[in-house]
This record gives C-alpha cells, sequence and structure tokens, in this order.
C-alpha cells in the first residue's frame, strides 16, 4: 500500500513538472502564472514524498535496498 | 525590434569552438583512463576552451538581448528550443531509469534462473541472483572468487548520505521557488539572496557526492563492480554532471539577475533555468526511491 502511494505521488510529480513545461513553453503572463504555481506544486508533492518515504522506513512499512552485515558467504 | 520582422543572427563560431572543447576534454579524459601522463593536462585544456566557449557565447546572446534584438517571435523559438533540449533530458534519463529496470527485474532474475528457460541455476556454480547492495562492516572484503564488491556503509545506507543529499537538493528547489516568485512581484534584492542559496545548496550536495565516491572506490565499489557498478555510477554520476551544469548556469542567471536583466514579466532566460532546476531534482528523488528504497 505504502508503495502504491509512493508512486502515484510520484506520478504526479511528473504530471506537475510537465504542466510547468507547458506553461514555460507558452509563455506570457498566463504561461508564465501556469509555470509558475505547478513548479510551486511539484516541491510540496517532492517535499511531501521525502517526509512519506522517510517515515514509512521509520515505521518498517518499507525497507530499504541494502542488507547490512558484518561477514559473507559466497558459496 | 517589429513584431513582423524577425532577428536573423550573423554566422558564429562558437559552435565550432564549443566542439574543439568538447573533444579536447573527451580525448584527455579517454587516455586518462588508459593511464597516460598527459591524460589529465588535455583534459585541463578542453574544460578551459569550454569555459572560454560559454563566456563567450552566452556573452552574444545576452548582448542581443539587452539590445533589444529580440522579439516575441524570437522569444517563442527559444521556449521551443529549450523544450527540445529538455525532451532529450528526458529520454536521456528515461534510458537509464529503463536499463536500472531491466538490470534489476528482468536480466539478473534471468541469470538466477527465474522465470526464463533459457537460463539456469547452474549457469555458474553457486550463483544466486541478488539486486540488493551488501554492506559490510569490513572494508575491502575479499571474496573467494577474488573479487571485491564490499561497499562503505555511508553511501548505501539511504539513512545517511542519500537521504541528506535528498533534502539538500529538495530545499534548493524551495529557495529556487522563492527566487522565482520574489523575481515574478519585481524584488530584485531578495532574489539574489535566494538565488545564492540555492547555488551553495547544489554545490553542498556535489561536494558530498565527490566525497562519497572518492570513499565507494577506496572501498571497492567501482564502475566495473558488475551490473550494480555500473548502472549505479552511470545513472548517479550523470545525475551529478547536470547539477553542475545546473550550477553553471544558476550562477549565470544570478550574474544577469545582477545587472538588472530580467523584469517581472519578461525573464525566459530565468525560467528555462529553473525548471532544469526543478527536473534535475526530481531526477535526483527518482534515484534515491528506486535506487535505495523501492
Amino acid at each position: 500500500m505504502t508503495q502504491i502511494i509512493i508512486i502515484i505521488i510520484i506520478i504526479a510529480i511528473l504530471i506537475a513538472l510537465s504542466i510547468g513545461l507547458l506553461g514555460m513553453l507558452k509563455g506570457g503572463k498566463a504561461g508564465s502564472n501556469k509555470m509558475f504555481k505547478s513548479l510551486v506544486i511539484r516541491v510540496a508533492l517532492s517535499l511531501s514524498l521525502f517526509i512519506i518515504v522517510m517515515f514509512s522506513a521509520y515505521m518498517d512499512w518499507i525497507e530499504p535496498n541494502v542488507i547490512m552485515m558484518d561477514a559473507f558467504s559466497f558459496q | 525590434m517589429n513584431e513582423r520582422e524577425y532577428y536573423v543572427p550573423s554566422a558564429t563560431y562558437w559552435p565550432i569552438i564549443g566542439s574543439i572543447g568538447v573533444t579536447t576534454l573527451f580525448v584527455g579524459f579517454a587516455n586518462q583512463m588508459h593511464g597516460a601522463s598527459w591524460g589529465a593536462s588535455i583534459m585541463a585544456l578542453g574544460f578551459s576552451i569550454l569555459v572560454f566557449m560559454m563566456f563567450g557565447w552566452f556573452g552574444q546572446v545576452v548582448n542581443e538581448s539587452t539590445s533589444g534584438m529580440y522579439n516575441t517571435q524570437v522569444d517563442r523559438s527559444f521556449r521551443w528550443g529549450m523544450s527540445w533540449f529538455i525532451f532529450s533530458e528526458v529520454m536521456f534519463f528515461a534510458v537509464f531509469f529503463g536499463v536500472l529496470f531491466y538490470a534489476r527485474q528482468l536480466s539478473v532474475p534471468w541469470l538466477g534462473g527465474s522465470g526464463n528457460n533459457h537460463f539456469t541455476p547452474d549457469l555458474w556454480n553457486g550463483f544466486s541472483s541478488t539486486w540488493q547492495q551488501i554492506a559490510f562492516s569490513t572494508p575491502g572484503l575479499i571474496l573467494q572468487s577474488g573479487t571485491v564488491i564490499s561497499v562503505p556503509r555511508q553511501l548505501v545506507d539511504a539513512w545517511g548520505l542519500p537521504a541528506l543529499n535528498t533534502a539538500l537538493l529538495l530545499l534548493s528547489g524551495v529557495t529556487l521557488t522563492f527566487a522565482h516568485h520574489t523575481l515574478r512581484n519585481g524584488d530584485r534584492n531578495k532574489i539574489i539572496g535566494w538565488l545564492v542559496a540555492t547555488i551553495v545548496l547544489g554545490v553542498l550536495f556535489l561536494g558530498f557526492q565527490i566525497t562519497e565516491y572518492g570513499h565507494a572506490y577506496h572501498d571497492g565499489l567501482k564502475l566495473t563492480s558488475g551490473i550494480y557498478g555500473s548502472t549505479f555510477y552511470m545513472l548517479t554520476g550523470f545525475h551529478g554532471f547536470h547539477v553542475t551544469v545546473g550550477v553553471i548556469m544558476l550562477t549565470v542567471i544570478l550574474y544577469r539577475v545582477q545587472k538588472g536583466h530580467f523584469s517581472a514579466d519578461s525573464h525566459f532566460g530565468f525560467e528555462g533555468v529553473a525548471w532544469y532546476w526543478h527536473f534535475v531534482d526530481v531526477v535526483w528523488l527518482g534515484l534515491f526511491i528506486f535506487v535505495y528504497w523501492l
């Protein structure tokens, strides 16, 4: 469930970033406003995602891709 | 300039100088990688040519802009040019994220014998596929195969340096947004402070990356450390290169802001660089989550 939420927020960030790009491409006052607003949303979503990931890790809802060990046998 | 006229720039030699600089830089880099003693000198020469080109070419475009040669038609062509550049950048990183997905989810499990009849678990005696990084408390541990694959804990511990660097870059996104906001409100003095903060955060990020690359190489995680090492360095290395380019671009924008080049209504140069920085920020967020967590 946590992973699904993370993926959804990532997709939302990409959409916000894309809308910002379209605003930049359009130019003018309307385009500039569109770009700025979507980038503000992008930043807010990114910060939220970072906090969610760190909190989920703290709560052991997700595991890091790293195994910590003191010894290792290959065979 | 009349809206019905189109400014056509005169012939310029800057692209050729840039090409010479890039070629020199990479010839030096390739020879440095092959152990040639003169490689670093040639690299430095190539880098110097590139810096010279940037000063000259940026200066020429800025002068043309401030002298009123550009109209809305030219502005539109700049926006399209930047958009195509961004498209190429998106495709560039899409390929590397695709490589990460393919290697981790498909090819490495296949080599371990799963999900594909072409490969068997006996391909190499004792081979078991794993993508997870293994951090040893003993640096430089030598395995039976003779391969050193231990990695420094602080590099791979998702709670350590990667989280700190993510926080730094996300914070730089916030400071840049404040700079953007103040520029739109025409508050020039505050823009400079926010831009300087963004640049400092970017440089801090690069500093931490370089330091940890040094530790990683010393402790055994290298470009040659299998598909993991190659993918890890290609992704994070090219991202670091883009942060470097972003810092250079932000520094140029800072200089232009100090010169009073942008207005609240017309600041495409700032917008282009700001979007680029937000993109680089999002790429790192993707790296942090897919390399270290998911």
